[in-house]
C-alpha cells in the first residue's frame, strides 16, 4: 500500500518489455524496445509521430501481438493473453483515438469498466462506481449525454474514466492531453498524480513535453520505434540524442528551429505537437 | 494491494452523496424495459386470445405470424443486441425440423401418417433439434464471429445453403430431403399455437432479462465497440457464440413445431433465405435491440405479408407480374433501409421521450403541443437516422 511512496528506489518491477518488435509488413513500428516499469512510478514516453507510442501501448494492453519479443506483467509472460485477460491482470489503457460506446450514455460508457473490469461488483455498485470516478475526472455533469456526444477533449476524459473504472494496478494514457486548454492540462497533471498517490502505476504517453516533465518520474524516448533514450526527464530532454530526434522531424516541417538553439529544450519541443 | 483498496478508499464526498447515488438502479432508457415487458405481455395475451374467436383461417395466419414474432425475437439476441448481422439463421430452424422428421421416421410405428402418435418422438426430435443447433451455432461460431459486418453476413449466409445442400444430397427424412412427419390431428393444431405462444413468451422474459443483464450489457458494450469492451475485460469472444447459441435455441425449437404442423416440407421450405432475410427485416422494422421491437415487427410485416398474399392471389397479375410476398419483403426491406433504420419503437420512444428537465419553457404543457413537440422531435429522428 505504501510502494508508492519512493517510486523510483522500491524497485519492483511490474511491466517490463524484452526484446519487443512489433511488425507491420515488413516495416517494424516498434523494434527491439526493452524496458521496465517500477511499481508505483509515473513512466512517460515521448516521440516524434510514428515514433511507434500508440503501437506499444497496443503491445502492452493486448490489442496488438508482437511479431517478436517478451511483454512481462507482474514477472509472467502475458503476450498471447487477450485483452481481456490482461485487464482483469489490471492493467488499463485508453485509445489515442478514443473509443466510446457511441449508443450508450457516459455513465454506462464507465459502469461498463467497472463491471467487466473488476470481479464480483453487482450493477448498481458497478454504477456507483461510475459515478464516483465520473466526478473524479470531471465529466459528472454530462453523465447523462450519448458517448458520441462528446467534445474531443471529454472523450479523452471518458477514456481515462472507463480505464480508472477498472480499478488497474497500472494505467496506460494514450495522449490523453491532446486538444486540452493549459488551464485543463493543469487539471489532468493533477489527476494523473492522484492517481499514482492512489498507488497505481502509471505509464503516460503524451506530445505536451511540459506535462511528460512535470509529471514524470523517468522519461522514455522513441524514435523510428527504438529506444533512443531512458532517464530522468531533465537528463533525456537536453541529451543530443533526442534532441536530434525532434529537430529531424523540424527540419522536415520548418525551420525555425535554427533560429533560436538557446531556447529550452522543453519550450521548443511543445512546438512540436 | 493497491488493487483492492484504492476505489474503496476514494469515496469521493460527489459520489457518496446526493442523487447520484440515490439514482444507482436505473440505467439503459431507466424503467423503460417495465413498460416493454407490460407491453410485450398485452400483445402476447391478445395473440393468445385469438383461437376463441373461433376462425381456423384466423388462428393459422396467428400461429405463422406467432412463429416469426419467435424467430424475430431469436434472431435479436445476436443481430440486435450484439449487432453481428447473421443472415443464415434459418439453418437452426432447418436443423429443427428435420431433427423432428426424423425422430419420428426413427420410429416405425409412426411411419404411417395415420398411425397413432407418439408425442415423445415429437419431444425427443424438439431436444435433438436444440442440442444440434446450439453445438452448431457454438462450433459456426466460434471462427465466423471473428469476422466483421459483411464477412461475417456471408458466411452465416453460406452455411444455410451448406447444410441445405447436405440434407438434400444424404436424403435425410427421405429422398432429396423430402420430409413427411406424421399429420398431426386436428385437435392438436391448438397446441401448436400456444406451443409458439409460450415459446415467444420465454424469449420476452429472455430479452428482457438480456435489457438488463450484466450478459446483456456484455453483448452491447461489444456492438457499440468491440475493440473497448475487450480492453474493458469483457471476453468477446465467448459472450458472441453464447449469443448465437441463445438465438439458434428458439429458433430450432420454432423449426422443431413448424415441421410437425406443416406434416411435410422439403429442404427449399425450411432452409429458405427468405427466412433469414425476413427475421432480420422485421426486427429492424420494429426496433433491433429493443424489446419490443421484434414482437411488433413481425405481426405488422407477416400481416401485411398474409393481406398482400390474398389480395395478390385474387387480384392475380399487374403488369404481366404476379405479385407475391416476396414482392412486399424486397419493398418493405427498401422502406426500413431507407427511412426506418432504427425501427418503429424507437420512434414512438422519441416521440413520447419527455424533453430533458430544465428546458427552455416553449414547449407548453397543452396537449397539442406536446404532440407537435411529438411530431417534430420524430422529424428530427428519422431525417437523423435516415434518408
Ligand atoms: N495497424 C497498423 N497497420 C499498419 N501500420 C501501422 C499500424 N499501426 C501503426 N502503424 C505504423 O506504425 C508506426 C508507428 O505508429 P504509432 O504507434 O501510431 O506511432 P505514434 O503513436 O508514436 O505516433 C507508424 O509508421 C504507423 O503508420
Ligand atoms: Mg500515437
Amino acid at each position: 500500500m505504501s510502494a508508492n511512496l519512493s517510486p523510483p528506489t522500491a524497485s519492483e518491477t511490474i511491466l517490463e518489455l524484452q526484446h519487443v518488435t512489433k511488425r507491420y509488413g515488413g516495416l517494424p513500428a516498434v523494434d527491439d524496445v526493452s524496458f521496465a516499469v517500477q511499481r508505483g512510478e509515473v513512466l512517460g514516453v515521448i516521440g516524434p509521430n510514428g515514433a511507434g507510442k500508440s503501437t506499444m501501448v497496443s503491445l502492452i494492453g493486448g490489442s496488438a501481438a508482437p511479431t517478436s519479443g517478451k511483454v512481462l506483467f507482474q514477472g509472467q509472460a502475458i503476450n498471447t493473453l487477450p485483452p481481456h485477460r490482461r485487464a482483469h491482470l489490471g492493467i488499463g489503457r485508453t485509445f489515442q483515438l478514443t473509443q466510446p460506446f457511441t449508443g450508450l450514455d457516459i455513465r454506462e460508457n464507465v459502469m461498463v469498466g467497472a463491471f467487466f473490469g473488476r470481479r464480483g461488483l453487482s450493477r448498481s455498485q458497478a454504477l456507483h462506481v461510475a459515478d464516483e470516478v465520473l466526478a473524479r475526472v470531471g465529466l459528472a455533469h454530462k453523465a447523462t449525454l450519448k458517448g458520441d456526444q462528446l467534445t474531443v477533449a471529454d472523450r479523452k476524459r471518458l477514456e481515462v474514466a472507463r480505464a480508472l473504472a477498472m480499478d488497474p494496478r497500472i494505467l496506460l494514457l494514450d495522449e490523453v492531453m491532446a486538444g486540452l486548454t493549459p488551464a485543463e492540462v493543469t487539471d489532468a497533471i493533477e489527476l494523473i498524480r492522484s492517481i499514482n498517490r492512489d498507488g497505481v502505476t502509471v505509464l503516460v504517453v503524451e506530445h505536451i513535453v511540459r506535462a511528460i516533465a512535470s509529471v514524470s518520474d523517468r522519461v522514455l524516448v522513441l524514435h523510428h520505434g527504438r529506444k533512443i533514450a531512458e532517464d530522468t526527464p531533465d537528463t533525456v530532454l537536453s541529451d543530443p540524442k533526442v534532441i536530434e530526434a525532434y529537430l529531424g522531424e523540424r527540419y522536415a516541417k520548418q525551420k525555425q528551429a535554427e533560429k533560436d538553439p538557446a531556447q529550452p529544450a522543453s519550450e521548443w519541443m511543445e512546438g512540436l505537437a | 494491494m493497491p488493487r483492492e483498496t484504492s476505489s474503496t478508499a476514494s469515496n469521493s464526498p460527489v459520489a457518496g452523496s446526493g442523487p447520484a447515488s440515490g439514482d444507482a438502479t436505473t440505467t439503459r432508457a431507466g424503467r423503460g424495459w417495465l413498460w416493454s415487458l407490460l407491453g410485450g405481455l398485452v400483445i402476447l395475451g391478445g395473440i393468445a386470445a385469438i383461437p376463441t374467436l373461433g376462425s381456423d383461417t384466423l388462428t393459422s395466419n396467428w400461429t405463422i405470424i406467432t412463429m416469426y414474432i419467435v424467430l424475430a425475437q431469436s434472431w435479436n439476441f445476436i443481430g440486435g443486441f450484439t449487432g453481428y448481422s447473421a443472415f443464415g439463421n434459418v439453418t437452426f430452424f432447418g436443423i429443427g425440423a428435420y431433427a423432428v422428421a426424423v425422430s419420428f421416421l426413427s420410429n416405425p410405428k409412426v411411419i404411417s401418417p395415420y398411425d397413432p402418435q407418439r408425442p415423445q418422438q415429437f419431444f425427443i426430435g424438439l431436444l435433438a433439434g436444440v442440442v444440434i443447433s446450439a453445438i452448431f451455432a457454438f462450433l459456426i461460431g466460434l471462427p465466423t464471429l471473428r469476422l466483421k459486418g459483411h464477412y461475417f453476413a456471408i458466411a452465416t449466409l453460406g452455411t444455410s445453403v451448406a447444410v441445405e445442400e447436405i440434407v438434400t444430397q444424404r436424403d435425410v427424412a427421405g429422398s432429396g430431403g423430402l420430409a413427411s412427419p406424421p399429420f398431426p390431428p386436428l385437435s392438436l393444431h391448438i397446441a401448436f399455437y400456444y406451443g409458439f405462444v409460450a415459446l415467444a413468451l420465454v424469449c420476452l422474459l429472455l430479452t428482457t432479462w438480456l435489457a438488463r443483464s450484466k450478459f446483456g450489457y456484455a453483448l452491447v458494450a461489444i456492438r457499440e465497440n468491440e475493440q473497448a469492451a475487450q480492453t474493458l475485460g469483457i471476453a468477446t469472444t465467448w459472450y458472441k457464440v453464447g449469443a448465437y447459441v441463445l438465438s439458434a435455441i428458439p429458433t430450432a425449437i420454432a423449426g422443431g413445431i413448424y415441421a410437425y404442423y406443416s406434416s411435410g416440407f422439403e429442404p427449399a421450405t425450411v432452409f429458405t433465405s427468405s427466412i433469414s432475410v425476413t427475421m432480420v427485416l422485421v426486427t429492424f422494422l420494429g426496433g433491433s435491440g429493443t424489446v419490443l421491437g421484434p414482437i411488433i415487427g413481425a405481426i405488422i410485416f407477416e400481416y401485411a405479408s398474409q393481406q398482400f398474399a390474398l389480395s395478390s392471389g385474387q387480384a392475380t397479375s399487374v403488369f404481366g407480374y404476379h405479385f407475391g410476398s416476396d414482392t412486399l419483403l424486397g419493398v418493405a426491406i427498401i422502406i426500413v433501409a431507407i427511412a426506418l433504420p432504427q425501427g418503429l419503437v424507437r420512434v414512438v420512444q422519441e416521440f413520447t421521450r419527455r424533453p430533458v428537465a430544465g428546458g427552455a419553457g416553449a414547449s407548453g404543457n397543452s396537449r397539442a403541443n406536446q404532440f407537435v413537440e411529438g411530431v417534430r422531435r420524430v422529424r428530427k429522428f428519422i431525417a437523423a437516422n435516415g434518408i
